[in-house]
């Protein structure tokens, strides 16, 4: 993963995404027991083609010219399948923006805060989401108050209640 | 959790120990856990026609 994370942080550094962090299953993995995954959600702020328009595929190119190659929804870069999800609405740039600076290894990466993948976990709302709330809740060092105004700001608390009550 | 018996409550309470100390694990010792669950799991999830595979393991090791 160190390598992947390494490819990741040139094409920051090339302007080729703007920034990006890890969420999703890993990203939960960085505060709780280790949960199984087969791929790296990675949230991106991709720069504006001229168009104005958000679109992964200058990603998706340059990624293809250095020989990582589509795979399904993934890209497989170093042998791990890296699936790039665009900050696509408020919560997403707001979690991007307050990810936690960390160390892999020896290479600099970024993960969301425990309290931003809850969020985004309430928000998509699926069946695994709500697992991964539940050990959230039971193994991640958060800050309550933060996490309920970052639910409050987004629209989160009434699914947050139903979920934990 | 009342009806349980004695020792399956014991079983129980250490099984929840393991997964908090395993919580508090370096980030990369957890990765190296997960590419051990990724291969216990990779055939089940293929034999059901997922296309998943074993990340690569890392070559430097993870610092304590």
């Amino acid at each position: 993963m160190e390598q992947t994370l390494n490819v990741l942080n040139a094409l920051e550094r090339e302007g080729i995404l703007g920034c990006y962090a890890i969420a999703g299953a890993m990203g939960a993995t960085f505060y709780t027991e280790p949960v199984l995954t087969f791929d790296l959600d990675v949230i991106v702020v991709l720069p504006q083609t001229t168009g104005g328009l958000l679109t992964l595929t200058p990603l998706y190119e340059a990624l293809r010219t250095r020989g990582y190659m589509e795979e399904g929804e993934c890209v497989d870069i170093e042998g791990v399948p890296v699936q790039f999800l665009p900050a696509y609405n408020a919560l997403l740039e707001e979690a991007l923006k307050e990810a936690r600076d960390s160390l892999y290894q020896q290479t600099p990466t970024r993960v969301l805060r425990p309290e931003h993948l809850v969020a985004v976990a309430v928000q998509t709302g699926r069946d695994k989401d709500r697992s991964r709330v539940r050990l959230l809740r039971d193994q991640a060092a958060m800050d309550l108050s933060y996490l309920q105004k970052v639910l409050g700001r987004h629209g989160l608390l009434e699914r947050w209640t139903q979920w934990t009550t | 959790m009342d009806d349980l018996t004695p020792e399956v409550s014991r079983l129980l309470a250490a099984k929840e120990t393991r997964r908090r100390r395993l919580a508090t694990l370096p980030f990369p010792e957890k990765v190296r856990i997960v590419l051990q669950l990724q291969a216990m799991a990779a055939p089940l999830w293929q034999a059901r026609g997922h296309r998943v595979h074993v990340w690569p393991v890392e070559t430097r090791r993870p610092r304590p």
